[in-house]
C-alpha cells in the first residue's frame, strides 16, 4: 500500500462513505422501482421505466458519489482488500429491509449474515494490524 | 424463478465484475500516469458503461423481486473479483484474504437462498 492521505482524503474513510451511500442508495431505489413498476410490461425488464421516480434520480445523486468515492478508494487499497470490505453493505441491506421496511428475515438468512459478518473480520483484521504498524 | 430472470442477473453480475476490475486497472494507471492521457479515459470509460448495463438490468430486476432476496446475488462477486483481481491484476492473495472472500461469499449465497 501506498503513502495515503489523511483526514478526508482517508481511503478508509471514503470507503466507509462510499458504502453508506450505497446502502441508502439502494431503499430509494426499491422504494421508488415499486412506485413506477409496470411489471406486464416486457420492456420494463431493462429497468428504464425507473426514471420516471424521482427517488431513483436521488438514488442515481448517491450512487454517483459513492462511485466517486470508491474510484479514489481503488487508487490506494487493492481490490482484494477494498471490495470484500465493500461488501459489509450486504449485512446492512438486509438488516435495513427488516428495521425500516418490515422485511421478514429467516433463521437461514441470520445465519448467512453471520458468516458474512466473520469472513468481512477474516479481511479487516490484517488490514488492521496493517495500520497500527504505519 | 424464471430463466428470463436468471439470464437478465447473471448479465448484470458479470457486467458489474468486469467493470470493478477495469476501473481498478484505470485507477492503478493514474496513479502513475496521471488523469489526462487517452488510456485512462478509454478504460474509465469502458468501467463506467458496464456499470451502467449492470445497473439498469438491476433496476428493471428490483422491479418484480424484494431487494432483500435480490440484492445479495452480488454476494458471488466478492469470490469472482477476489480470484480474477490475483489472477488478472497480479494481487497478493493470502489464505486469510481467500477464506474471508469464501465465507462472504457463502453467507451472501445463504442470504439470497433464504
Amino acid at each position: 500500500m501506498q503513502n495515503r492521505p489523511s483526514g478526508f482524503g482517508n481511503p478508509w474513510l471514503q470507503l466507509t462513505l462510499s458504502v453508506l451511500c450505497v446502502f441508502v442508495s439502494e431503499f430509494l431505489l426499491k422504494r421508488g422501482a415499486t412506485d413506477v413498476a409496470e411489471p406486464d410490461s416486457a420492456f420494463s425488464w431493462t429497468g428504464i421505466n425507473g426514471l420516471t421516480s424521482p427517488l431513483v434520480w436521488w438514488a442515481i445523486l448517491l450512487i454517483i458519489a459513492s462511485f466517486i468515492s470508491w474510484l479514489y478508494v481503488l487508487r490506494y487499497i487493492p481490490i482484494t482488500i477494498a471490495y470484500p470490505l465493500s461488501r459489509v453493505v450486504d449485512v446492512l441491506v438486509p438488516l435495513g429491509c427488516w428495521i425500516f421496511l418490515g422485511e421478514f428475515i429467516s433463521t437461514l438468512r441470520w445465519c448467512g449474515i453471520a458468516l458474512v459478518v466473520i469472513g468481512l473480520a477474516l479481511v479487516a483484521k490484517p488490514v488492521a494490524q496493517i495500520e497500527e504498524r504505519l | 424463478m424464471s430463466f428470463l430472470a436468471f439470464f437478465f442477473i447473471v448479465v448484470s453480475l458479470l457486467s458489474f465484475v468486469v467493470a470493478q476490475l477495469v476501473l481498478k486497472k484505470a485507477m492503478e494507471f493514474s496513479a502513475k500516469s496521471g488523469l489526462h492521457n487517452s488510456r485512462f479515459i478509454s478504460l474509465i470509460s469502458i468501467g463506467i458503461a458496464l456499470m451502467t448495463i449492470s445497473f439498469f438490468l438491476t433496476l428493471g430486476l428490483l422491479q418484480r423481486f424484494d431487494l432483500s432476496y435480490l440484492y445479495p446475488f452480488q454476494g458471488l462477486s466478492v469470490m469472482i473479483i477476489t480470484l480474477m483481481a490475483a489472477m488478472m491484476l497480479k494481487e497478493k492473495l493470502n489464505l486469510r484474504l481467500t477464506i474471508g472472500a469464501l465465507l462472504i461469499t457463502a453467507g451472501i449465497v445463504l442470504v439470497s437462498l433464504s
